[in-house]
C-alpha cells in the first residue's frame, strides 16, 4: 500500500472521491472542484479574482518538472500557477468522466 | 441644444484581449500588440474623427478586476471614476467570455457608460464557440458589437454604436447586479450610511460601488475615505459587517464577494454561448503540448533561442558585409568630389563626423537590428512568451523572481528601455527592481551589434556566443545577490496561457517598422552628434588630451588602446556608438582578440545608455537608477580587468 502511486506520494487513497488534495497532486488530464485555498489574504484574494474560488471547477492541463509550476483550465482560461501558489489551492478531486 | 462635438472614449478590459489592436484599428496609430498579458503598461492615446466628432481614445492597461491589486488597476479605475470618459469601450475575449465578464460586471458597478466589444470572434468560432450577440446585448443591458481587431472588421460598427448612445439614439440600461440576500442587506445598509455621511465622495464614486468595495476590505477605497471628516466612522461599521458576512459564509469577504460576481457571469456566459462543435486537437494545441513538455520544452526553447541568435549573426554579417562594400564605393566617391570643392578640413569633418556616421550606423547597427526586431515581433505575437514563463519559472525563483520575470529579459535582448518598463507585470515593487537590475544586464541589440559586429566578425562566433553564455551566468549570480539583499518575500507565479496564435504579417511588419523607426529617429541623430565631436577633438587636436588622461584606465587596467576611452564616454548615449566611434578613431582589424573581448565585455555591462538610465529613473527614482548605474560601472571595469589579464595569461599557454 506505501508505494501506490508513488508519483505522488501525498496521495494515498486514488479511488476515494470525496478526497481533497493539493491541486499539485492531481494528474495530468484529471479534474478537480477547488474546496479552499489558504495563505495570506492578498494570495486568497488574487486567486478569487483570477476565477479561483472555492465550488470552481479546475482541470490540470500539465506539470513543469522538478516542481515547477502547473498549467490548468479554468472558466475556459488556461491558467500556469508557480508550485509554491498551487500547493495551497486544494481541490475535491472529480471522478474521470467515461470519455475521458 | 449643441451637440458635444469632443468626445473622449477609454478603451478597457482583460490583458490580452486584443484592445492594442483595437485602439490601433480605431487610431491608425501603431500601439505595440502582442500575445502576451500586461503589455499595454503605459496609457496610450490617439485622437480620430467619426461623423463630425472629434474623438480622443485612451487605451488603458489590461487588467483583471478593479480590486487593487496592481497600480495599473486603480489608475484604471480612478480614471474611469473621476475623467469619467464619455463612453467605456469595454473590450471582451469572446472566447473566454466567463472570465471577461466578471470585469464587466464591475465596471457596470462603477457607473461607466459601457458598449462591449466582443472580439476575436474569429478566434472563438475556431475553438467551437458562438455568442448569441443579442441575448449578450439583452443580459447586460448594454450594446454588443462583434469585432475581429486584427483584420478591422467591425470597428465601423463599433463606432456607430459609440454614436448612437452619445446622440441618445440607443440607450443604457445596464442590468442590476443583486447578490445574495445576506450580502445585498449588507451593502445596502453600507450604501445609506455612505450617502448620509460621505456626500462629497459619492459625487466621484457611485455609493454602492464605494459600499461594495468597502465589504471587500478594498484598501484603496478605504484610504480614500479615511480622509473625510467622518470616514472612521463608515469604516468601522463597514469592517463590522464584513465580518459578520464572514462568519457566516466561513470565506474571507473577497472571496465571497468574488463568487458571487463569478456565479453572475457564469450564469450570462453559459446563456448565451453556443457550443457549436466539440473542439478537436488543433495544431495548435499540439504545438502547445510540445512547447510546454516538462522534457521536450526546455529543448525547444533552447532551440528557438540559438536559432534566433544564429539567424541574427548570419543574416546580419552578410547583410553588414553588403552594404560595407556598396557604402565603401559611395564614400570614396563623395570624398573625391568634395576634396575639389571644400578645403580638407571642412573635408574631414564632413566625411569623418557626418557620413561616417551615418555609414557606420547603417552598415554595422541596422543589419543585425532589422532581424532581431523581426524574430522578436514573431515570439511576441505567437503567444510564446508565457510558455517561455511557465518553463523558467523554478529557474527564475532561483533569483527570486517568478516566470514571469522572463518575459522582460527576452525583451532585454531587444531594447533595454521596454525590459525596463515591461518589469510592471512583476507584482511587487521589490521584484520590479530586481527584475530590471538583471534586465538591464542583458545584452540589448545595440550591445549584441558591438558583440556580434566585433568579436563575432573578427574573432569567432564561439567567441561571441562565449560572452552571451558569461552574460547569463552574471545575470544569475547578481539576481541572487540582489535576492538576498534586498528584504522581502518573494512572489509566485500567475500567468494566463494565451492560445497560439498565427503571427499576422502586417503586425510584424508594422511593429518591426515601427521600432525601426524609433531606433534611427533616435539613433541616428545621437551617432552623427557623436561622431561630429570626435571628428572636431581629432581635427582641433583635443584628442590627444582626452586620450591621454583616459589612458592609465584603458590602456593600464584594461588593457585597450587608450583611445577606446572616447567612445566609450559616448557609448553612454547609444551602446552601439561605442563601436561605430571605435571603427572611426582606430583601425578594428588592428585590435587584438582580447582587446575584442575586453571592449565588448565592458559595453556590454558598464552603465546602461541614457535612455534606459531615464527609464529607471521613472520606474525606480533617482537614487535606484543611479545605483544600477554605479554598480554597473564598477562592475564593467573590474571584469574587464580582470578579462583582460586572464586572456591574456590563458593565450599564452
Amino acid at each position: 500500500m506505501r508505494f501506490r502511486n508513488r508519483r505522488n506520494p501525498e496521495r494515498r487513497n486514488p479511488n476515494n472521491e470525496e478526497e481533497v488534495i493539493s491541486l499539485t497532486s492531481l494528474c495530468e488530464g484529471e479534474c478537480g472542484i477547488i474546496t479552499h485555498t489558504f495563505g495570506g489574504f492578498g494570495f486568497v484574494r488574487r486567486l478569487a479574482e483570477m476565477g479561483l474560488t472555492p465550488g470552481t471547477e479546475v482541470r490540470l492541463l500539465r506539470k513543469c518538472s522538478f516542481h515547477g509550476p502547473v498549467e490548468i483550465e479554468t472558466r475556459g482560461v488556461a491558467l500556469a500557477i508557480g508550485y509554491g501558489l498551487a500547493s495551497k489551492i486544494f481541490v475535491r478531486v472529480l471522478k474521470a468522466e467515461s470519455n475521458g | 441644444m449643441a451637440k458635444k462635438q469632443q468626445l473622449r472614449i477609454a478603451l478597457a478590459g482583460n490583458a490580452n484581449v486584443g484592445k492594442s489592436a483595437i485602439f490601433n484599428q480605431l487610431t491608425g496609430l501603431n500601439q505595440v500588440v502582442g500575445n502576451w498579458p500586461g503589455k499595454t503598461v503605459e496609457r496610450a492615446e490617439g485622437t480620430l474623427h467619426f461623423k463630425g466628432y472629434t474623438i480622443r481614445i485612451i487605451d488603458l492597461p489590461g487588467i483583471y478586476s478593479l480590486s487593487t491589486f496592481s497600480m495599473e488597476e486603480i489608475v484604471s479605475r480612478d480614471f474611469i471614476a473621476v475623467e469619467k470618459p464619455d463612453i467605456l469601450i469595454n473590450v471582451i475575449d469572446a472566447s473566454a467570455l466567463e472570465r471577461n465578464l466578471y470585469f464587466t460586471l464591475q465596471l457596470v458597478e462603477l457607473g461607466a457608460p459601457i458598449i462591449i466589444d466582443l472580439n476575436q470572434i474569429d478566434f472563438a468560432a475556431k475553438k467551437g464557440i458562438r455568442i448569441d450577440v443579442e441575448k449578450l446585448s439583452e443580459a447586460l443591458g448594454l450594446p454588443v458589437v462583434p469585432t475581429v481587431a486584427i483584420t478591422g472588421s467591425g470597428i465601423n460598427g463599433l463606432l456607430s454604436a459609440v454614436i448612437a448612445v452619445i446622440e441618445k439614439e440607443r440607450d443604457i440600461k445596464p442590468l442590476k447586479i443583486e447578490y445574495g440576500k445576506e450580502i445585498e442587506k449588507r451593502v445596502q445598509t453600507i450604501e445609506k450610511l455612505v450617502k448620509a455621511k460621505l456626500p462629497q465622495i459619492c459625487r466621484v464614486f457611485p455609493a454602492r460601488w464605494i459600499a461594495i468595495k468597502l465589504l471587500e476590505r478594498d484598501t484603496d477605497v478605504a484610504g480614500k475615505i479615511r480622509n473625510y471628516e467622518r470616514g472612521e466612522e463608515v469604516l468601522n461599521y463597514a469592517e463590522k459587517t464584513a465580518s459578520e458576512l464572514e462568519e457566516i459564509h466561513g470565506e474571507s469577504s473577497p472571496v465571497i464577494m468574488a463568487s458571487e460576481r463569478y456565479g453572475f457571469a457564469t450564469k450570462i456566459a453559459k446563456a448565451v454561448t453556443i457550443i457549436e462543435a466539440p473542439p478537436k486537437i488543433s495544431f495548435e494545441q499540439k504545438l502547445d503540448a510540445l512547447t510546454t513538455h516538462k522534457v521536450l520544452g526546455y529543448p525547444v526553447l533552447a532551440a528557438i533561442l540559438a536559432s534566433m541568435f544564429a539567424l541574427i549573426f548570419v543574416g546580419g554579417n552578410f547583410i553588414s558585409a553588403g552594404l560595407d562594400y556598396v557604402f565603401g564605393i559611395f564614400t570614396a566617391y563623395i570624398e573625391n568630389s568634395l576634396f575639389l570643392l571644400l578645403p580638407e578640413i571642412a573635408v574631414n569633418l564632413i566625411v569623418k563626423g557626418v557620413l561616417s556616421g551615418i555609414v557606420a550606423g547603417i552598415t554595422i547597427a541596422l543589419p543585425y537590428i532589422v532581424p532581431f526586431y523581426i524574430l522578436l515581433a514573431l515570439l511576441e505575437d505567437s503567444g510564446y512568451l508565457p510558455r517561455a514563463a511557465f518553463l523558467m519559472d523554478n529557474l527564475m525563483h532561483k533569483i527570486g523572481l517568478h516566470g514571469k520575470a522572463f518575459i522582460p529579459l527576452i525583451l532585454g535582448y531587444g531594447c533595454s528601455v521596454p525590459a525596463c518598463i515591461g518589469c510592471r507585470i512583476m507584482e511587487t515593487q521589490r521584484e520590479r527592481f530586481i527584475a530590471a537590475f538583471v534586465a538591464i544586464l542583458i545584452p540589448c541589440v545595440a550591445r549584441t551589434v558591438v558583440i556580434l559586429g566585433l568579436v563575432g566578425r573578427f574573432v569567432g562566433l564561439h567567441a561571441a556566443l562565449a560572452l552571451y553564455a558569461f552574460d547569463l551566468i552574471l545575470v544569475f549570480i547578481l539576481g541572487r545577490i540582489a535576492f538576498k539583499a534586498l528584504p522581502g518575500e518573494p512572489v509566485g507565479l500567475i500567468i494566463e496561457m494565451p492560445s497560439y496564435k498565427k503571427p499576422s504579417t502586417r503586425n510584424i511588419a508594422m511593429k518591426t517598422w515601427s521600432r525601426t523607426k524609433d531606433f534611427v529617429y533616435i539613433a541616428f541623430p545621437i551617432i552623427m552628434a557623436g561622431s561630429i565631436t570626435i571628428a572636431a577633438l581629432d581635427v582641433s587636436g583635443f584628442m590627444g588630451y582626452v586620450v591621454n588622461a583616459a589612458s592609465p584606465l584603458m590602456n593600464g587596467w584594461l588593457g585597450l588602446p587608450a583611445e577606446a576611452g572616447i567612445p566609450l564616454i559616448f557609448g553612454v548615449l547609444r551602446k552601439e556608438l561605442t563601436l561605430i566611434l571605435l571603427s572611426e578613431i582606430v583601425s578594428l582589424e588592428s585590435l587584438t582578440a582580447v582587446q575584442m573581448l575586453v571592449f565588448s565585455l565592458v559595453t556590454m555591462i558598464y552603465i546602461p545608455c541614457v535612455a534606459t538610465i531615464a527609464a529607471c529613473v521613472r520606474e525606480f527614482g533617482w537614487r535606484k537608477a543611479l545605483a544600477i548605474a554605479l554598480i554597473d560601472i564598477a562592475l564593467a571595469l573590474l571584469l574587464g580587468g580582470i578579462a583582460y589579464r586572464l586572456l591574456s595569461l590563458m593565450l599564452l599557454m
